[in-house]
């Protein structure tokens, strides 16, 4: 006899079984991946361009379904989730995007709060919140600033602050250092290891910047060809 | 407390053209639910003027053979009114044919007898022509019946195609409305997909565009009522400015129920814009993950 909801595999933020994806009929960009990422870990993830480092992580925050395998997080299955189930879901996830893909209609502070108004939030309660955030990032002058009147590390600033608002269970980024200059990759850097740090939440980052890398000190993931070279079991936060 | 911006835009130059489209559709089902709704008076006024009206053309008679045929329908329980109608009365009537010169001389002229009877009454025609008949008074009553018959049947197709027309310019309206919201949401992918991972439900996501096109709906579909209503009243004031003589065309009015189509027309345009963005967002979200 079995105890508990079959469904409910614990002990892990995200869980890859066998999982592969290609898109229409093309080759596999993943193949056979397994992973285990532990509550609270901090994880990067390399490999060179092609490698499928961002069809893994669309796989993680929930933008694709994988072809074969399996996706859990939280300790639930996605694939017999629901829809409505999903959306509650993505809501546990940020997502820093290497294009931000902020709305350019909307003010800085409007982006920020993005996820918050999703949710179905009142403004009056999560104004005071948003607003510090943004100057926890360096961007407490900016609030009323639109996408275009914004830099390159400002909009990124604002992309992450976006993720981070819900303070979610699990922060993705995809080469979020990318668009920035060395300095404020690393400044951005330190802000996720201090969120990691600060809230517990599981990072997972995917770069091609080693020299960052190594400054992080944090457990790497390198994608070769679909395939994840290293599998390795992380369970220590950063450095 | 600032005013939150649409997670929309608010301008996008694509739906100009839709209002467009829209309005004059709108205008287009206004106008023929009027028209529809005028058929369906001037039917109904037709049929009860012939109503309650009954012809007996006297065969072979002289004048005091229709004096006792009046007096036996007079006599008729229903029957309100029976006279014999005077030669300039069937001149009248005659003149559409044979114009305005006077009939020619020597033509045989049948003797007429005009009878008003209860509207309600069925089958008088019948038991008038059978009390003649055992009277030994060659006559013919007719009941107006075929006539009346055959233009009910004329508007009754008249008023099928006007209702058609509404119809088919209400899913034109839809279908368009559909192809347009279908269109923004793929013009709009990049923030439907941020919405979408930002963990926005379906329902969230389809209720941006439904609002969008519940406003667009009511607005076109206000022009479109209002250019309607321009139509109708200057329609009325060309009737009014001629000869004052419809002939057998509907007639366009401004009563309640007419104004009541035109305050309609907006609501179900936004009802049916609305409806159709739902389903298509709904429709199309369903097919991402």
């Amino acid at each position: 006899m079995s105890i508990g909801n079959p469904d409910m595999i614990l002990d892990f933020a995200v869980r890859l079984d066998g999982v592969s994806l290609r898109y229409d009929s093309s080759e596999e960009i993943l193949s056979g991946i397994d992973l285990n990422l532990k509550p609270g870990s901090f994880t990067c993830l390399t490999g060179p361009s092609g490698a499928g480092k961002t069809s893994l992580l669309k796989l993680l925050y929930l933008a694709l379904p994988p072809t074969r395998g399996e996706v859990s997080l939280f300790g639930r299955r996605t694939h017999d989730l629901s829809r409505n189930a999903l959306s509650n879901m993505r809501r546990r996830i940020g997502v820093v995007f290497q294009e931000f893909r902020l709305l350019n209609h909307l003010t800085a502070y409007e982006n920020a709060a993005l996820p918050l108004r999703v949710a179905g939030q009142k403004e009056m309660d999560y104004r005071p919140d948003v607003e510090e955030l943004l100057r926890w990032v360096g961007l407490g002058g900016r609030l009323d600033a639109r996408p275009e009147q914004l830099s390159g590390g400002e909009q990124q600033r604002v992309a992450i602050a976006r993720a981070l608002v819900n303070k979610p269970d699990l922060l993705i980024a995809d080469e979020p250092t990318g668009n920035v200059d060395p300095e404020m990759g690393e400044r951005l850097m330190r802000l996720f290891i201090e969120l990691n740090r600060r809230l517990g939440t599981t990072v997972m980052i995917a770069t091609h910047d080693l020299t960052l890398i190594r400054k992080v000190e944090a457990p790497v993931l390198r994608l070769q060809h679909g395939l994840l070279v290293r599998d390795v079991e992380f369970g220590g936060n950063a450095a | 407390m600032s005013q939150e911006t649409p997670l929309l835009p608010e301008r996008d130059t694509r739906e100009a053209a839709l209002f467009f489209v829209v309005c004059a559709l709108c205008f287009l089902a206004a106008l023929a639910a009027l028209s529809a709704r005028a058929t369906y008076d001037a039917a109904a006024g037709w049929t009860a003027e012939v109503q309650g009206q009954i012809t007996v053309r006297l065969v072979d008679a002289d004048r005091r053979a229709a004096d006792e045929a009046r007096d036996l329908i007079a006599a008729v329980p229903g029957v309100t009114g029976a006279r014999v109608m005077a030669h300039e009365e069937i001149e009248a009537l005659l003149e559409p044919s044979f114009g305005a010169g006077g009939l020619p001389a020597g033509l045989p002229m049948p003797l007429i007898l005009a009878v008003e009877a209860d509207p309600a009454l069925e089958n008088l025609a019948p038991d008038l022509q059978r009390r003649l008949t055992e009277a030994g008074i060659d006559s013919r009553v007719d009941a107006h019946e075929t006539w009346a018959g055959d233009v009910r049947r004329a508007l009754g197709v008249v008023r099928l195609v006007a209702l058609s027309t509404v119809v088919l310019l209400g899913a034109t309206a839809v279908a368009v409305i559909a192809f347009a919201t279908h269109a923004a949401l793929l013009a709009r992918r990049d923030i439907v997909d941020v919405l979408h991972l930002s963990g926005a439900t379906d329902r969230f996501i389809s209720r941006l565009f439904e609002r969008r096109f519940w406003v667009l709906g009511l607005k076109a579909g206000s022009v479109g009522a209002l250019f309607a209503l321009a139509a109708v009243a200057l329609a009325m004031s060309m009737a009014s400015a001629g000869s004052g003589r419809s002939g057998l065309l509907p007639r366009l009015s401004l009563d309640p129920t007419d104004l009541l189509i035109l305050i309609a027309t907006p609501i179900l345009a936004a009802l049916a814009a609305r409806i159709a963005a739902r389903i298509t967002v709904i429709r199309s979200l369903k097919g991402a993950f």
